[in-house]
């Protein structure tokens, strides 16, 4: 991936977020301590959220300019988004949860695909409201994949998601980042998780970047504010 | 949602278009609420031998004057009220050579029909024994304006006005009295007609009480004029007078007018 | 019933019905704006929605008698123009009731979008629908037991109406006499036994659709 974010300012409650960096690795990690500002920063790539300054680019797309009073709405810029509790779909079942996204039919295929490397075959016919927690956590992963993202923003997808089951998840990422080789950009809280991941990670504080670089120096650096 | 309300609308879309088309003209009649029962029985009889649909608007006078200075399709304005008809024809909004005062009335003191209150003139009103006394509101109402004017005649408006209870309009009053919630009340004779639940304690002279008049008038915007007048001239003929004396109007005006 | 109660009866909810209809479109549209987004005059365009829950009908009568009378503008365009009277017909017990019954629909379809979370339709854009598809396949079908209850207590407030529909339909027997119009005169003229045969009919109207309306909005709180 190359995910470009130069001069770009969104003012928060309580600071001022700003990012002026490039991503290139396959998978990038997002850490930092809770309320620096990470979820913002995903919704401002997804085009959730509009920035005051700055330019946003994907790949050769441009998505934002503040500038040049561009800005590309969500449905047209191919970024999945899954955020923390999954946010599926009440009123579908969980196969038209995963096909919401597929454009005229099709992805027949695709969702076969997709549903064996998520493990979740057994639930299509299901309603979601039986789900467990691991199990929306998949279906919300694999209803951002069916839509073919250029970019897939993970936001600590996995917290609610008890610790063995963890463990089974990961292995599931790192084929989606293998087989299905979509970019990621992974926030989550456990190092080991961006470490098993990630080939590049960078540290928010109070809205701004505090680090970037290889996960395992990111890490190991000690947070700048308690 | 859909499922229930589309019948629905079928329902009340057809009444709307099967209501009587085929009529030659729609005459849009103003007509002051209390000469609702009347005014039915003579548009009905009117309907048997003409062409023309009569439509009764039925409701308080001022508010039927108030439609038709906003311009309100009305062809015959029939009101309970002279100042009302003064106004409209100050606008030039009637026309001024059919307004005729057709009807006239008078007011009557009742009283619950259990009561044994007697009453022999207005004096009485003093009586430690009345509490409640029910009026049209004495502002705006016609009736309760005549009522107020007659007790003023004779000086007693100010004896009893602390036990005066407005109503919205003299059939409320009506019914106050019907219900025994006040001790009498003042109204028209042809609203206490109709009630079997009061009795009439006391009957105003005709010579005493206050000129209690209808005027007629053809609305002067009417797009049916010679419809508006042929009517106008049925509302003043003797089978309709008739029927206004039946329901105990004072006739003033045309054939056979009450002595 | 007698033919003509029937049919009075028939006429005010046929009236209600279509009065539903009427408000639909702009009821959602200015709900969703409410709900969902803020522009200057926000706060005008909600009060003024809400004002003829709180005016006199009466009063709201009045203003559209003089906004539809042929002495105004607009009432000249439409009589002459397009050949339409309101004052004194069907049109004029539809606007009535159209209009006071629209704040209680927008209030309560504004509360129904409000409850949809704005994380589900943010997902259904980044899953590359549409504003529009968004509200067809998202935010409607849940919203819809909100707007269902707000539309039947909208209809229930429309059965009702009496004070505008008496100023600009007039009290037009066979034409324009709404259940609630008759009730009244049939009070003026001393026929309470009618009078408390409409009542009745009134009653079971309205309990039958507020109590949907109650179960659909307590239904959707669980």
């Amino acid at each position: 991936m190359k995910l470009a974010l130069r001069g770009l300012r969104l003012p928060l409650p309580r600071f001022m977020l700003e990012a002026d960096v490039e991503l290139q690795g396959r998978v990038a990690g997002l850490f930092g301590p809770s309320g620096a500002g990470k979820t913002s920063l995903l919704e401002l790539i997804a085009g959730l959220r509009r920035p005051t300054a700055g330019t946003i680019r994907l790949e050769d797309r441009t998505l934002a300019d503040v500038a040049a009073r561009r800005f590309v709405p969500p449905e047209r810029r191919r970024i999945g988004y899954v955020p923390q509790d999954g946010a599926l779909f009440p009123h579908f079942s969980v196969r038209k949860n995963l096909l919401y996204g597929v454009k005229n039919g099709g992805g027949a295929e695709r969702l076969a695909e997709i549903a064996a490397v998520l493990e979740i075959e057994p639930l299509l016919d299901r309603g979601i409201a039986g789900l467990s927690g691991g199990e929306r956590q998949r279906v919300a992963l694999g209803r951002a994949l069916l839509a073919s993202p250029a970019l897939l923003l993970l936001d600590e997808p996995f917290a609610g998601v008890d610790h063995p089951l963890r463990g089974r998840i990961l292995p599931v990422l790192a084929r989606i980042r293998d087989e299905l080789r979509v970019p990621m950009l992974y926030v989550s809280h456990e190092p080991e998780e961006i470490l098993a991941l990630c080939d590049e990670a960078l540290r928010l504080d109070q809205g701004r970047i505090v680090a970037h670089g290889a996960p395992a120096e990111i890490l190991a650096e000690p947070p700048v504010s308690p | 949602m859909k499922r229930i309300l589309l019948p629905l609308f079928l329902l009340g879309l057809g009444f709307t278009l099967l209501a009587p088309s085929a009529v030659a003209v729609e005459l849009n009649v103003s007509a002051a609420a209390s000469l609702t029962d009347a005014i039915q029985d003579i548009a009905h009889d009117y309907e048997a031998t003409s062409t023309d649909k009569i439509l009764l608007n039925l409701a308080a006078s001022s508010l039927l004057s108030r439609q038709i200075e906003e311009g309100a399709p009305a062809d015959l304005f029939l009101s309970a009220d002279e100042e009302k008809m003064d106004s409209l024809q100050k606008q030039r909004l009637i026309l001024v050579d059919t307004r005729q005062s057709v009807l006239g009335n008078t007011l009557v003191i009742v009283v619950p029909i259990e009561s044994r209150l007697k009453i022999s003139g207005p004096a009485d009103l003093e009586s430690p024994l009345i509490r409640a006394i029910a009026l049209a509101e004495p502002q705006t109402v016609p009736a309760g304006i005549y009522a107020k004017e007659y007790l003023k005649k004779f000086g007693m408006w100010s004896k009893v006005i602390d036990r005066v209870v407005p109503t919205e309009n003299v059939r409320t009053a009506l019914s106050a009295v019907e219900s025994g919630n006040v001790d009498l009340g003042i109204v028209y004779k042809t609203d206490a007609e109709i009630s079997k639940n009061v009795r009439v304690a006391y009957s105003v002279p005709l010579d005493v009480g206050p000129k209690i008049s209808y005027p007629f008038a053809v609305v002067a915007a009417s797009k049916h004029l010679a419809e508006a007048r042929k009517f106008f001239a049925y509302l003043t003929s003797k089978p309709a007078l008739d029927v206004f004396r039946r329901y105990g109007f004072l006739v003033l005006t045309g054939s056979g007018a009450t002595p | 019933m007698t033919g003509d109660e029937t049919r009075i009866l028939g006429f005010t909810l046929g009236m209600a019905a279509l009065a539903m209809v009427a408000i639909l479109p702009p009821g959602l549209a200015l709900a969703w704006l409410l709900a969902r987004r803020s522009f200057p005059g926000k706060a005008v365009i909600e009060t003024l929605v809400a004002l003829p829950l709180v005016m006199p009908p009466v009063a709201t009568g009045l203003f559209l008698l003089r906004m539809f009378g042929r002495r105004s503008a607009l009432g000249r365009f439409v009589h002459d123009r397009l050949d339409l009277d309101v004052i004194f017909t069907w049109r004029g017990v539809l606007l009535a009731m159209a209009v006071m019954s629209l704040p209680l629909f927008v209030r309560s379809a504004r509360v129904a979008f409000e409850e949809v979370p704005l994380r589900l339709e943010q997902i259904a854009r980044t899953l590359g629908a549409g504003p529009a598809k968004t509200f067809v396949t998202i935010t409607l079908p849940l919203a819809a037991r909100g707007l269902t209850a707000g539309l039947l207590l909208a209809f229930a407030r429309a059965l009702g109406e009496f004070g505008a529909t008496i100023v600009v339909a007039g009290n037009i027997p066979g034409r324009t006499q709404t259940l609630a119009l008759a009730i009244y005169q049939l009070i003026q003229l001393g026929r309470d036994d009618a009078a408390l045969r409409f009542c009745l009919a009134a009653a079971v109207l309205a309990f039958v659709a507020l109590f949907i309306s109650e179960r659909l909005l307590r239904r959707r709180s669980t």
